[in-house]
């Protein structure tokens, strides 16, 4: 009877699934049926104007961080909850050490590699409006520094160079420095987040120091990405 | 209107720096704390009772190419639930709340943060973003004793309401490749040319993500185990403002992007009036054979809740002020219902209907606040829920609802039996308890300052009422709303 019954949940679901795949299939086939292309004027003039409104050439950034800014609050506080969820709910426990031993490849490897790791963190973030790249990119690129050390050479040494309060530090700074980055548009008589609107100056494009705020919010999203990662990860793993 | 967007800032700053306060100089809590929520309350009456004629704040200054807040009369509406709400669960908190202080607070004020951005925005993925922040903090909120119970509550609420938010993203990305915008105006202008059966599809989607949250049945299993183990103050701010805040999102999203017009003639009121009618009947049902006062009063939010959403539903101005009136209510009554369940679970850790016997003697004006606040929300005058009961009545006799003002009348007869057998129960007479913490003025002041607000609120509805009338202006017909936010 129970053997039935495990059949028919499992059916259960895959009915489920099925329907609701169908359902969306019709959705998407509906939509695809409809000429909508006129309605792409929000895009377009992101791309068209974009690099010029805001001085980033990275368009992602300049929705990020200009358009759209106030999102980008939104998103980074939703980061820094769910570290401090886990940092409050998952108390790590200081269990015995047993050591994971690895061979001296993987130590070497890991020492040469953090500091290329840094490099090319940075670089993603402070490049973020003239290349690929940003804070969220660049804080997940630094918050794998922490996590190899973690993952090498034990929760013990990796929070002895990186101490939890600090990370925790780190991750706060961010947040506010957003936030009172976006007061300096209210005190210059602009908006909140104003940054394209509020003449900071876009400099020359192209040039490291350009598109106004943008890359001083990309460093405060960068530190701030990377520490809660940092914080999350060390928040989930246990040692045994 | 630089204040409306301090309106979801502050709360932010003072959790980033409740952050850092908490590594750092742990004694600044107390001041950091309530300084915050002073400013905030005089910032929150500052912009609500700004808000006729409607006011549109553009955040970075790009207009329609970025992100608009607007300050309406049913925001600024739930901006005045959240200035009586806060400052007292803020003081109350402050000495009931033990462990975690500091994360207590740091997610509290997040919470309201996001309820706050959620309440002011005018742009769909904004909304979204801010309900992410809410619904996430108080998730965490409900787990923060760690208990069993707690741990298991939290879980199943964060299942559900990631479900919810699935639903809800779901809609809000076709929104956006059908609407090829995300400012709601442009979106309803969009969606008037739109199909009617994507139209159905893409609401049938908002109204299934925002139901999970809000807990209609046969959504609800989540809540009364969420609200079982939970902080009290919580439990306040949950029923009073988070899932509020859904209902807002959703009378927000259905009225402004779909319009009166597509919901009557889909069929979405008379759906939506008839799953009020359901919930509440079945709620007060289950509500009757709790034997927990924190699952007993969660039943009786579900309950309460669809009332509001009978009287949103119903499409019409009356409707409209009756539900909007009963959110601001509902809010104080159970809001001091919590309170008094708070102090008698702080004093004496009785939780259960049968601990509080006698207690009625030991706290006499905290026992006669409990039974003002479960009288007004049975709905008898001379107190707020009368009044509200009865507008969602008239104007559901109005609109041709004929059956479901009969139902709430026999919703009223099940609520009083249950509130009855606690009233009761307060003031059975036994032999004295031993009170094990005196819970003080800083417990007691809180759920006396709201418990006089039910009588206040019933003698003098005109106060609230100035401003709820405004509602429907800018609600049932959107064109007006559509007309501010394009800067016309």
């Amino acid at each position: 009877m129970s053997k039935i019954n495990e059949r028919l949940k499992k059916l259960h679901t895959i009915a489920l699934v099925v329907a609701l795949a169908v359902f969306l299939l019709v959705v998407v086939y509906e939509i695809h049926n409809l000429d909508n292309n006129s309605k792409r004027y929000l895009s377009e003039h992101y791309i068209s104007e974009g690099v010029r409104e805001t001085g980033a050439i990275n368009l992602v950034t300049s929705v990020l961080y200009d358009y759209r800014a106030f999102d980008t609050l939104g998103e980074a506080t939703v980061i820094l909850t769910a570290a401090a969820i886990l940092s409050l709910l998952v108390p790590v426990s200081k269990a015995t050490m047993l050591g994971t031993k690895f061979s001296i490849i993987v130590y070497q490897t890991t020492k040469f590699s953090i500091p290329f790791l840094a490099v090319l963190g940075v670089h993603l973030i402070f490049f973020g409006h003239l290349s690929p790249g940003g804070g969220f990119v660049g804080g997940v690129v630094l918050s794998i520094i922490p996590i190899l050390l973690t993952i090498t050479y034990g929760v013990e040494f990796s929070e002895s160079k990186l101490k939890p309060a600090k990370k925790k530090l780190v991750e706060d700074i961010g947040a506010i420095g957003f936030i009172l980055l976006g007061l300096l548009g209210v005190v210059t008589g602009s908006n909140f987040l104003a940054n394209g609107q509020a003449n900071f100056g876009p400099g020359n494009t192209g040039e490291l120091i350009s598109a106004g705020l943008i890359p001083y919010l990309n460093v405060m999203i960068g530190i701030k990405v990377g520490a809660g990662l940092a914080i999350i990860f060390n928040s989930l793993i246990k040692e045994k | 209107m630089e204040a409306a967007v301090w309106v979801i800032i502050l709360p932010l700053l003072t959790a980033f720096f409740l952050g850092i306060s908490k590594l750092y100089f742990k004694k600044i809590l107390f001041p950091l704390v309530t300084g915050s929520a002073i400013i905030y309350l005089y910032l929150l009456i500052s912009v609500s009772t700004n808000s006729y004629p409607p006011k549109v704040y553009s955040v970075g200054g790009w207009g329609l190419l970025g992100i608009n807040l607007m300050v309406d009369p049913f925001a600024a509406m739930f901006l005045l639930i959240i200035a009586i709400l806060f400052l007292p669960v803020i003081l109350f908190s402050l000495k009931y709340i033990k462990i975690d202080k500091h994360d207590y607070f740091i997610l509290t004020y997040l919470m309201i943060g996001g309820i706050a951005g959620m309440v002011l925005t005018a742009d769909l993925f904004n909304l979204y973003v801010f309900l992410e922040v809410t619904s996430l903090s108080s998730c965490a909120l409900v787990a923060i004793k760690k208990t069993d119970k707690a741990i298991e509550g939290a879980f199943k609420y964060l299942i559900m309401s990631t479900l919810g938010s699935f639903f809800i993203l779901l809609a809000t990305i076709l929104t956006y490749h059908l609407a090829g915008t995300l400012n709601m105006a442009e979106i309803a202008l969009e969606f008037k040319e739109l199909p009617f059966k994507l139209k159905s599809i893409l609401m049938a989607l908002f109204v299934f993500g925002y139901a999970l949250k809000i807990g209609l049945i046969p959504l609800h299993a989540w809540l009364p185990d969420a609200y079982e183990d939970s902080p009290i103050p919580y439990n306040v701010l949950s029923s009073g403002l988070v899932m509020k805040a859904a209902v807002y999102a959703l009378i927000r999203v259905l009225y402004i992007i779909f319009g009166i017009d597509f919901l009557s003639e889909s069929g979405m009121l008379a759906i939506g009036v008839f799953w009020g009618v359901i919930t509440f009947i079945i709620a007060h049902l289950l509500a009757f054979q709790q034997t927990n006062l924190n699952r007993l009063l969660a039943y009786s939010s579900i309950a309460q809740i669809a009332y509001i959403t009978i009287g949103l539903f119903v499409g019409t101005d009356g409707g409209l002020i009756g539900g909007s009136f009963h959110i601001l209510n509902h809010a104080i009554m159970k809001g001091t219902l919590f309170l008094v369940i708070g102090i008698f679970y702080y004093s004496l850790s009785a939780i259960n209907i049968k601990d509080i016997k006698g207690l009625g003697y030991q706290f006499p004006i905290i026992s006669f606040t409990f039974v003002v606040a479960s009288l007004s929300i049975v709905g008898l005058p001379p107190f707020n829920g009368f009044i509200t009961k009865w507008l969602i009545i008239e104007a559901a006799l109005e609109a041709g609802f004929g059956y479901a003002a009969f139902f709430i009348l026999v919703g009223t007869f099940l609520s009083l039996t249950y509130y009855l057998k606690v009233i009761v129960t307060l003031y059975t007479k036994t032999e004295k308890k031993i009170v094990i913490k005196d819970p003080g003025l800083s417990l007691r002041l809180p759920t006396i300052f709201l418990g006089s607000l039910c009588i206040v609120f019933g003698i003098v509805p005109s106060l609230p009422l100035s401003l709820i009338n405004k509602i429907p202006q800018f609600l049932l017909d959107h064109s007006e709303y559509i007309r501010i936010l394009l800067g016309g």
